[in-house]
């Protein structure tokens, strides 16, 4: 396949996917009905589900999937928006094709040499993106947008809490967008209602949203056959199952978790057991009884009153359990024993080697335990008191059909991820010139970023070098994408570990930075050699920068200004930046702080196109102006989706004109919705269609292989054969 | 590795319900509930060339458990009828009929289904906002002090479901049986958390609906060897029941993971019968005159507990062992080796008892909830079909105890509910245009969609071609018969309204049902005198039809709202 065809092509193929997603896109999106070979009926609005239900063959279109769901894994959020954005994307870039393609014809005559002349023209722009993506978006974000930015935490200081208010308006617009139009008020305030009051320590909700996503699946009870309005909050744990012995139990119930039938076995595996007489059969099974039944009984002497088992007891430990009022759960799953775990921090219960009375060191205490009685079937129902800060509830979701109520729960799970992505700091890259003029070759300033969720522990190992080479310069700049680690070791792991050097009188610091060090150096050796060149210079540098850069961190904290949101009468503080204090250094270190949000309907959208086309107008560079211009256009093709339907004094372009004006004129932008997005959320979105752009970009041929997909074996199983 | 198989790439449509296809097969499952609705109903044949039995039904959940459904907008509203009645037992076809009616009176009308989904929502909060509310006609509170309400409730379930072939006498048989079974169930000293019993019914088909009956406590149906072999039963006021939940065969339980080395002449089966004779040796010496076992008895044990007097009986089965359980207070013994006295339970009584040719092992309990409904019906079908009404009708008693509302039956709820949201949309539409921002128009649309098609769900009570009217002053529905000739006066002819509460004594002026009227404030507030007057009232089971009508609205809604179909043809 031509290079030169692959964006006409590739838009083709991103258009098809917008007609489908697009129509569920926004507050007035609609459902799609996915079903399956099965016969079962899927109702959803979520993008990536209805990527994965087309089950695309068009090879582009495989890659657009697959980097949408490489970037849902990560986020849980934007894969419509991704679409669209990315078809736009492919949109600016066929029109400048077409305009330029009269040029080019003269130039080329020979069809070879004009394939191979796009493939460099589209490497050239790719290249042009990635630029984009790794330094001028990160400038834009930090120097323009970050001044509009508001935070959901309800204080100023730096004690985080959570603001019930904009919560609630964070989780209405994401569910405006992922479940049926009468049901996402239900579920936002069920969701919002949910983490409140799981939410035991106000400050450690982001414990609590960590476990929440983790065991959504054991946290949820899906009911079908009930109106969705019936859907409610349960208060302790429900497990899926029905216990095998219920004995009623009054006040604190103490609980025991095996892993083991309780009932001793003639022989374990991989030994042998031999039967010389009828006799010994006899005494030995006496003896299994009788063991078994000293065991129940010591649990029973311990005031144990639940046990829960992983794996099926024998009809034995049941009856012996049922005597001593024990009340028996079986079968848990190793996800249910893990939560379990998690919240009440419970070991396993070790079976005594010898019939010796000692103490039940492994016990927690449980509140109650009943069965809960849902649409006839029968679950038990766990009050456990809680070691962390996560006081399980469950959400007994209702729906009449069960596509519905899997959609719900989809879109809950993925609002938990969302969350738990806008509550951490998201570092920017970001990558200026200098205002110092004395270094001729201008010198690049690198930043190795890496996400962490707490303010005191971010370390900016922050690299300034300059090179004299270009050819370097270039690799550093394609290889910076800021989580990928390994790709950019060549660059990092010396500044790393010099940096230790450097730092190391402050203690607080080189804890951190000897775990870098520790990971960068597995991959970096073969490149060593070819960097020492560079030390001296960086040294300087960076003990000079260290120390500014973390005032900097300090005042961007420090800064925070309340104001109000037009409309809506409930305040947030905005985040605000004093570029002078920054405007002094040579460069920026810089982040989006956790829990920076927007509010809804294209706001972000907006102030990225405004400020992207003042910048492309001040920069020299014609491939960057152009860049630039490309997506500060197609990034308004959301927002024009979701104006859709929308007349009057509410359409597009009366909405984009009135914040054009508040922008230039400095005011704050009104918004007319209610509802807020995170800021890191769209960032992300943003960098993982451009990275999809130019990853469709740069692939020249598509080779098809008619063969069977061969398995691929792990490195180990291969060294096992 | 060799099943391996690249996917076939999915079909997609846009538009899933524009097209011919979706209106014909809509309409096509339409006809199908609406012919079967009601004590007039159709009755339908399900035959799968195949093999299989034949089921003749008129109720939703055979119906639709049957029918193949390849429309994948069909499957929704199916699979939202079924999940209905398996949570409710009835209300299904009601369910399925207005959701049609709504799907495709809306879908007429071709407005923007975001103002569909908002407007109908409120039109559904306004109905359950109303039933729910003390003064709402149609709504009966149950007076549990006589059993003339519920016994209407359980005739109106039994009335409106044809198949099972009941004459009147029989059906006023069989509410009686099913009202004593569900009383048999409540527990005598009740507390304030009500656990209740449970009625197991007992099939006897080829027999005379009349000679269904109930029996407290539990029958275990015995075969005529098995007969044979138990002894004749000595008197006495109570027995001991023993009941075991583990094998009596002698088989070796599980032995690990591992492996049993055994030596040669060492004879396992006989180890284990000894264990056996020595249990049936503790057993006797506890004096125990029952074993019951879920599982398999040994033969020789069998022999053994005989020539010491002790009835034993075996393959019970899982599930009547909890009820068993109940019944005789005993624990399911779990162990082979030694018992623990607590856990031998008593019954009041032991008889083997013959109903038609089958012969049953009857045991009476001192006092428990658990009861056994024996029903007889004269073939397969019209059994199958009268044991899922029984099962409807208990279900709806026990929600009815939940919840101590009925609902007016006979389509007499859904005139008076038309008649109550016509005369709230016309007089009070502001506080709707305020909050849901959508025009008069579009709200007057919607509400005429809306109650046409709960008009027509109650239209739909009639087959034979008889015209239905309405009153003006309760709102009640009235059916009156077809072809009669046009000398009569036809507004003095129906007699009684749908559901009995109103005669045509009273003044009242009629109008036909789906003509054009002007709205007028239907009268509420039951008063008690009228439902104390009637003798038997046809009711509906409040908590399944207040249920049954969000759900189809819900799913109305849901259908209305799909842009595009994705099917997966692999």
């Amino acid at each position: 396949m031509a290079a030169a065809g692959s964006v006409t092509v590739a838009l083709h193929v991103a258009e098809v996917l917008e007609t489908i997603v697009s129509g569920c896109l926004g507050p007035e999106g609609r459902q799609v009905l996915c079903t399956k070979p099965t016969g079962e009926v899927l109702l959803s609005r979520d993008g990536g589900c209805l990527l994965k239900a087309l089950h695309l063959e068009h090879p582009i279109a495989r890659v657009m999937v697959a980097c949408v769901s490489s970037h849902l894994r990560k986020t849980g959020d934007g894969a419509k928006t991704f679409i669209v954005f990315l078809c736009h994307l492919l949109r600016g870039l066929r029109e400048i094709t077409d305009k330029e393609k009269d040029s080019f014809l003269f130039e080329n005559i020979q069809t070879c040499g004009r394939h191979w002349k796009n493939c460099c023209r589209w490497k050239f722009i790719s290249q042009a993106f990635l630029t984009f993506q790794t330094q001028i978006l990160d400038y834009v974000m930090d120097h323009y947008l970050s001044r509009h930015f508001l935070s959901i935490f309800s204080s100023c200081t730096k004690e985080r809490t959570l603001c019930r208010s904009s919560l609630e308006m964070l989780l209405g617009a994401y569910f405006c967008g992922r479940v049926g139009r009468n049901n996402h008020n239900l579920i936002s305030q069920l969701m919002c209602d949910y983490v409140f009051k799981c939410t035991a320590c106000e400050s450690r909700f982001e414990e609590v949203l960590e476990i929440v996503d983790d065991c959504f699946v054991e946290l949820k009870v899906g009911v079908t056959g009930l109106p969705v309005s019936d859907s409610r909050i349960i208060a302790g744990l429900v497990l899926q199952r029905d216990f095998s012995v219920y004995c009623p139990a009054d006040g604190d119930i103490r609980i025991v978790i095996v892993t083991e039938t309780i009932q001793p076995l003639f022989s374990i595996p991989g030994s042998e057991f031999t039967l010389n007489s009828e006799a010994q059969f006899q005494t030995s099974q006496f003896w299994i009884t009788e063991r078994t039944k000293a065991i129940v009984k010591h649990l029973q002497n311990q005031n144990v009153k639940l046990l829960l088992s992983t794996v099926k007891q024998p009809d034995l430990v049941i009856y012996c359990a049922g005597l001593n009022g024990i009340s028996v759960v079986e079968c848990l799953s190793s996800e249910e024993l893990s939560l379990i775990q998690r919240v009440i921090g419970l070991a396993p219960f070790v079976l005594p080697e010898a019939s010796s009375q000692y103490e039940l060191s492994h016990t927690a205490l449980a509140k109650f335990c009943k069965p809960l009685i849902l649409r006839s079937k029968r679950f038990v129902h766990l009050g456990l008191m809680s070691t962390c800060s996560f006081a399980p509830h469950c959400i007994a979701l209702c729906g009449p059909v069960q596509g519905l109520v899997e959609q719900h729960e989809n879109a809950l799970h993925g609002a938990f991820k969302m969350l738990r992505q806008a509550f951490k700091d998201l570092d920017l890259n970001c990558v200026t010139q200098t205002s110092d003029q004395s270094c001729t070759s201008g010198p690049c300033i690198y930043k190795n970023s890496r996400e962490s969720n707490e303010l005191p522990k971010i370390v900016n190992s922050s690299i300034q070098r300059s090179y004299q080479d270009t050819v370097v310069k270039n690799k550093g700049e394609l290889a910076k994408t800021q989580t990928n680690l390994k790709v950019c070791s060549n660059l990092i792991v010396p500044s790393v570990k010099l940096e230790q050097n450097v730092l190391c009188s402050t203690p607080k610091v080189a804890v951190t930075d000897s775990y870098q060090t520790d990971e960068t150096l597995r991959c970096s050796s073969p490149n060593k050699g070819r960097i020492m060149d560079d030390h001296e210079p960086f040294i300087e540098s960076n003990s000079a920068n260290s120390k500014p850069e973390n005032t900097r961190r300090g005042i961007s904290y420090e800064n925070l200004q309340v104001t109000k949101l037009a409309r809506k009468d409930s305040i947030l503080p905005l985040r605000y930046k004093s570029l002078e204090t920054c405007t002094s250094q040579s460069y920026y270190s810089s982040s989006i702080p956790a829990g920076c949000v927007l509010p809804v309907g294209g706001n972000f959208e907006i102030l990225l196109h405004y400020y992207l086309l003042n910048y492309a107008k001040k920069c020299q560079q014609s491939e960057q102006t152009m860049v630039s211009r490309i997506i500060a256009n197609a990034i308004l093709g959301v927002p024009k989706i979701l104006y859709k339907s929308k007349k009057g004094n509410y359409s597009f372009p009366q909405v984009y004109v009135r914040a054009l004006q508040a922008l230039q004129t400095n005011q704050p932008m009104i918004s007319n919705q209610t509802g807020l997005e995170s800021v890191a959320s769209k960032y992300q979105l943003l960098t993982s269609v451009l990275q999809c752009l130019t990853n469709i970009l740069t692939v020249d041929l598509v080779i098809n292989i008619k063969r069977q997909p061969q398995e691929v074996y792990d490195q180990d199983s291969e060294e096992e054969l | 590795m060799s099943r391996l198989e690249a996917k076939k790439p999915s079909i997609c449509r846009s538009d899933p319900l524009t097209g011919e296809r979706a209106r014909a097969s809509l309409a096509a499952l339409k006809g199908l509930v609406t012919s079967c609705y009601g004590p007039a109903g159709r009755l339908k044949q399900l035959h799968n060339g195949r093999g299989g039995s034949v089921v003749t039904t008129s109720q939703s959940a055979a119906l639709l458990a049957g029918l193949p459904v390849s429309h994948p907008v069909l499957k929704v509203l199916t699979a939202a009828v079924r999940n209905h009645v398996a949570c409710f037992s009835d209300g299904g076809l009601f369910t399925a009929i207005l959701c049609c009616n709504l799907v495709e009176n809306v879908q007429r009308l071709g407005l923007a289904p975001t103002t569909v989904i908002k407007l109908n929502k409120h039109l559904l909060s306004l109905c359950t906002s109303y039933l729910k509310s003390e003064g709402c006609a149609c709504r009966i509170p149950v007076d549990f002090s006589s059993t003339q309400i519920l016994l209407s409730l359980v005739r109106s379930i039994l009335t409106s479901k044809p198949a099972c072939m009941l004459i009147a006498k029989e059906v006023d048989h069989i509410s009686t049986l099913i009202l004593r079974a569900f009383l048999l169930t409540i527990p005598e000293n009740a507390q304030e958390h009500i656990i209740l019993g449970k009625s197991i019914i007992v099939p006897l088909k080829g027999q005379r609906v009349i000679d269904s009956a109930v029996l407290p406590g539990i029958l275990i149906e015995v075969s005529g060897v098995q007969l044979m072999k138990i002894l004749p039963i000595k008197k006495s006021d109570s027995f001991k029941v023993a009941l075991f939940c583990v094998s009596l065969s002698g088989d070796l339980s599980d032995t690990g993971e591992g492996t049993l080395l055994v030596s040669y002449g060492v004879s396992l089966e006989n180890a284990a019968l000894d264990q056996l004779f020595n249990l049936g040796k503790q057993l006797v010496s506890d004096h125990v005159d029952l074993v019951l076992c879920q599982k398999v008895i040994h033969p020789s044990l069998k022999q053994f507990l005989r020539t010491h007097h002790v009835i034993a009986v075996d393959r019970i089965g899982v599930s009547l062992m909890e009820p068993l359980s109940k019944v005789t207070g005993t624990w399911p013994i779990g162990s082979l080796g030694s018992i623990s006295p607590s856990s031998y339970g008593s019954v009041k009584d032991l008889c083997i008892a013959k109903f038609g040719c089958k012969h049953f092992f009857h045991l009476i309990p001192n006092k428990t909830t658990i009861c056994s409904l024996l029903l007889c019906n004269r073939n397969d079908t019209a059994w199958d079909e009268l044991k899922l009404t029984c099962q409807t009708a208990l279900h709806a008693l026990q929600l009815t105890i939940k919840d101590p509302y009925v609902l007016l039956g006979g389509g007499c709820t859904e005139t008076h509910l038309v008649a109550y949201i016509r005369h709230k949309t016309r007089n009070e539409p502001e506080s709707v245009l305020r909050d849901e921002r959508c025009s008069q128009t579009e709200l007057q649309l919607i509400t005429e969609a809306f109650c046409s098609a709960l008009e027509s769900l109650a239209g739909s009570l009639e087959h034979d071609g008889g015209e239905i009217l309405t009153d003006s002053k309760y709102g009640h529905f009235w059916s009156v018969q077809a072809n009669l000739p046009s000398a009569v006066n036809w507004p003095d002819l129906p007699s009684r309204c749908g559901c009995g509460l109103y005669s045509s004594q009273e003044e009242l002026s009629w109008s036909f049902l789906r003509s054009a009227r002007h709205p007028f404030p239907p009268q509420t507030c039951l008063s008690r005198e009228a439902t104390g007057s009637a003798d038997t009232l046809t009711l509906d089971c409040f908590t399944a039809k207040l249920s049954g009508l969000q759900v189809a609205v819900e799913t109305a809604s849901l259908i209305l709202d799909l842009s595009c179909v994705i099917e997966d043809t692999n």
